[in-house]
């Protein structure tokens, strides 16, 4: 479309093409003004609901801040109680520690099921793709009672069910070593749903052209899947990564649910940790400090996965 | 013309949006100033009872009109910090004598003293008003006292394990050897807190017990949580984990009786509210339940094993309408004693009264034998018991975490030593040097 209007221009006479120009130019001002009305009503909630927060939460973070006494100016105290806090360190490693569980795990589980599901056709992948996205439209309350219940020391249905080849009841919540993996179950599970669908979007977005070109050149399964496949769903991985590792170091209501972060804090992750200070505190400067601290933490790890995995313009447009 | 219209419909939205955000509190309904009340989720008979309550009051006068609402106990910090950051926190709300002080210090309650007349505070237990008092002044009216810890046991199945019905373990020794006569497959032998949080409030009649004194002193400038005094309540809970006596994974939270009543454990440390749960929905195993105190470290079954914990009713420090609110207060719990006698017969006796009107009364009510447990913990638990710390939570959260580390296997002394480092960290970074009275 381009190219065809850049060839029309060309042959046009000098005079023609002032006038063109010009005209371009008008259009392309009048198109920006409509841009930017149509940006309005979004930078209008965003600045409400977004940055005039955050802009506040920076300002009240200098202040041993409350709903009701008068606040004190203490510069970067916060920050520096925040940052001597080994609980809240921890909190952060643990949660990385957590990501690491869920994130590849998913990412696995999901290319594997969007695969199968492209295999099949007609009512068949509907069908998967509905069972698959299930867990996605369950509230994560839910989510973690269904999980406490599976894992419950006395009557659980995974000891139950270990019981039938002789193993002793295990108290999967209960236990430093086990608690939090226990959680990871249903993060991986809760989050499944959608990490597939979007794999398979990218799978069926892979023109069928380039996998009867290789089959031709006698390529098999495994040289489709490392020379097509996966380098094509490059982008796909790539945005799974970030969305992953954001949302799994932001879980909440899991631990909240299944183990109030416990035992020993070994499933305190730092929004649960951000949480109960925020509700137990008598002052808010300490959490919100630490929010912004993890909100730092987030970015950071987001930009990490962008130098890592370098996104490219998809080859096929 | 249509970007003119559609900027100005953008500006009415968002006017409207902040508005909403801050629109300010009720100005009353037909005339009446609204007055609104908060209650925690409670049994159902206990919210009912606040139903009622309000309904009287509404019904005896014409010039308040009083809004409750009942706020489930997992949402309650949520839902009260959302609306106190709104300023629509309400007028009334219920409150643990541990937290008065906190909120006092800190302005978010206003004090009683101008708004409810002297005379109405006659008749108060001294060590209850000692807990609702912050700088000489009244920060909430007492409605009742609970202590946090008495030990339940199932003489059944202490029969079945070949141990005497009526001696219940005098000792932590004892404890735990009635506990692993008394565990199978299917029962825990002793079901109590299981993680630090639970463990942070319930243990601190035993922290009293096992060291005369709570993990910080009296005037809140020093940790004392490297007592070596506290090693044996460390311990007692280690051995309890480590030889299966109580579950690896809790069975419910600590204030709930419910897996007691269901049979799922033979001895239970829980608070006397455990009484009311047992009556009202356990009524066939209620003939096999005694009711004794947590044992003493010393054996000395005078040291207080308990403490007094329960709720107090509070005006929010930002609250228009503090008179009408606290003459609502004076109406439910300084007024005729009835209306309180109720909510303690709702309660199966098993919460106490710190009015003297309203315990008098209680104690000459046949109907208090309802109750079978209540003369031993009113004679052997309530007498001993201290009241709830005023200090802030995360103190009483880091010696919570000290045991839970001891019940996981740690090191015990290093327990109490990394407890003693953070009680002293949060000293200093909230200031609290000197602010204590008492303990």
């Amino acid at each position: 479309m381009t190219t065809t209007a850049g060839a029309a221009t060309s042959v046009a006479a000098p005079g023609t093409r002032e006038v063109s120009g010009a005209r371009s130019r008008r259009r392309r001002h009048g198109d920006t003004k409509v841009a930017f009305v149509m940006l309005a009503p979004l930078v209008v909630l965003l600045a409400i609901f977004v940055i005039w927060p955050l802009l506040h939460a920076v300002y009240i973070s200098f202040f041993t801040w409350s709903f009701y006494a008068s606040s004190e100016f203490v510069g970067l105290d916060n920050y520096v109680n925040v940052l001597t806090d080994q609980a809240f360190l921890a909190s952060v490693l643990r949660g990385l520690g957590f990501a690491a569980m869920v994130v590849p795990a998913q990412l696995v589980i999901a290319f594997a099921f969007a695969n199968l599901v492209k295999s099949f056709s007609g009512r068949m992948a509907g069908l998967l793709k509905v069972t698959i996205y299930v867990p996605a439209v369950i509230s994560e309350v839910i989510a973690s009672i269904i999980f406490t219940i599976i894992y419950a020391y006395r009557g659980g249905i995974l000891n139950w069910a270990l019981s039938l080849v002789g193993r002793d009841d295990t108290a999967w919540l209960g236990e430093t070593g086990t608690a939090l993996p226990a959680i990871a179950v249903p993060a991986i599970w809760i989050g499944m749903g959608i990490a597939s669908l979007i794999m398979l979007a990218g799978l069926l977005d892979i023109p069928e052209a380039y996998y009867e070109v290789a089959s031709l050149d006698g390529a098999g399964w495994w040289a489709k899947m490392v020379h097509i496949t996966l380098p094509l769903m490059k982008n796909i991985f790539l945005y799974l990564l970030v969305t992953g590792f954001a949302g799994s170091l932001q879980f909440l209501v899991v631990p909240l649910v299944m183990t109030n972060g416990g035992p020993l804090e070994s499933t305190t992750l730092p929004n649960l940790f951000i949480f109960r200070h925020f509700t137990n505190d008598l002052y808010a400067g300490y959490p919100i400090a630490a929010a912004l601290l993890l909100f730092l933490v987030l970015g950071s790890v987001s930009a990490v996965i962008f130098r890592l995995v370098r996104s490219e313009k998809a080859v096929d447009g | 013309m249509k970007r003119r219209a559609l900027l100005g419909g953008l500006a009415g939205a968002a006017a409207l949006a902040a508005a909403g955000c801050g629109s300010g509190k009720d100005s009353g309904s037909g005339g009446k100033t609204e007055v609104t009340i908060w209650q925690q989720k409670f049994t159902d008979q206990e919210d009912a009872w606040y139903k009622k309550a309000v309904a009287a009051y509404n019904a005896a006068q014409d010039k308040v009109k009083v809004v409750h609402q009942i706020v489930p106990a997992d949402a309650w910090d949520q839902k009260m910090k959302a609306a106190q950051a709104a300023g629509k926190a309400p007028d009334v709300f219920t409150l643990n004598y541990n937290k008065v002080q906190g909120f006092a210090r800190t302005s978010q309650i206003q004090a009683l003293d101008g708004v409810i007349a002297a005379d109405k505070w006659s008749g108060l237990q001294d060590s209850v008003v000692g807990s609702i008092t912050y700088k000489g002044k009244k920060y909430g009216y007492p409605m009742l006292v609970e202590p946090s810890a008495v030990l339940y046991y199932r003489k059944d199945l202490f029969a079945k394990a070949g141990l005497d019905p009526e001696k219940p373990p005098a000792s932590w020794a004892e404890l735990i050897d009635y506990g692993k006569k008394l565990t199978t497959k299917q029962v825990s032998g002793f079901s109590t807190a299981g993680n630090q949080i639970d463990m942070g409030w319930s243990t601190w009649g035993l922290q009293w017990n096992a060291a005369g004194h709570l993990p910080i002193s009296d005037d809140w400038s020093q940790p004392r949580a490297t007592d070596p005094a506290y090693k044996q309540l460390l311990q007692a809970y280690q051995d309890l984990y480590k030889q299966g006596v109580m579950p690896k994974q809790p069975l419910a939270a600590y204030a709930d009786a419910t897996p007691f009543g269901q049979g799922k454990a033979a001895m239970m440390a829980c608070g006397s509210w455990a009484a009311s749960v047992l009556l009202s929905d356990f009524p066939k195993v209620v003939g096999n339940v005694a009711a004794a105190p947590m044992p003493s470290f010393d054996g000395d079954a005078t040291k207080p094993t308990a403490t007094l914990g329960g709720w107090t009713w509070v005006i929010d420090g930002k609250s228009t309408k503090a008179q009408a609110a606290a003459d609502f207060i004076a109406y439910v719990l300084a007024g005729d004693p009835a209306l309180l006698v109720d909510y303690f017969k709702t309660t199966k006796f098993s919460k106490y009264s710190p009015r003297t009107a309203v315990a008098d009364t209680i104690s000459s009510d046949p109907a208090a034998k309802e109750n079978p447990w209540a003369q031993t913990i009113q004679d052997k638990v309530v007498k001993y018991a201290k009241p709830e710390p005023t200090y802030d939570w995360s103190i009483s959260l880091a010696f919570g975490k000290a045991i839970e580390k001891a019940l996981q296997g740690k090191d015990i002394d290093t327990a109490l030593k990394e407890a003693d480092a953070e009680i002293k960290d949060i000293i200093a970074k909230n200031n609290l040097a000197g602010q204590g009275t008492t303990s």
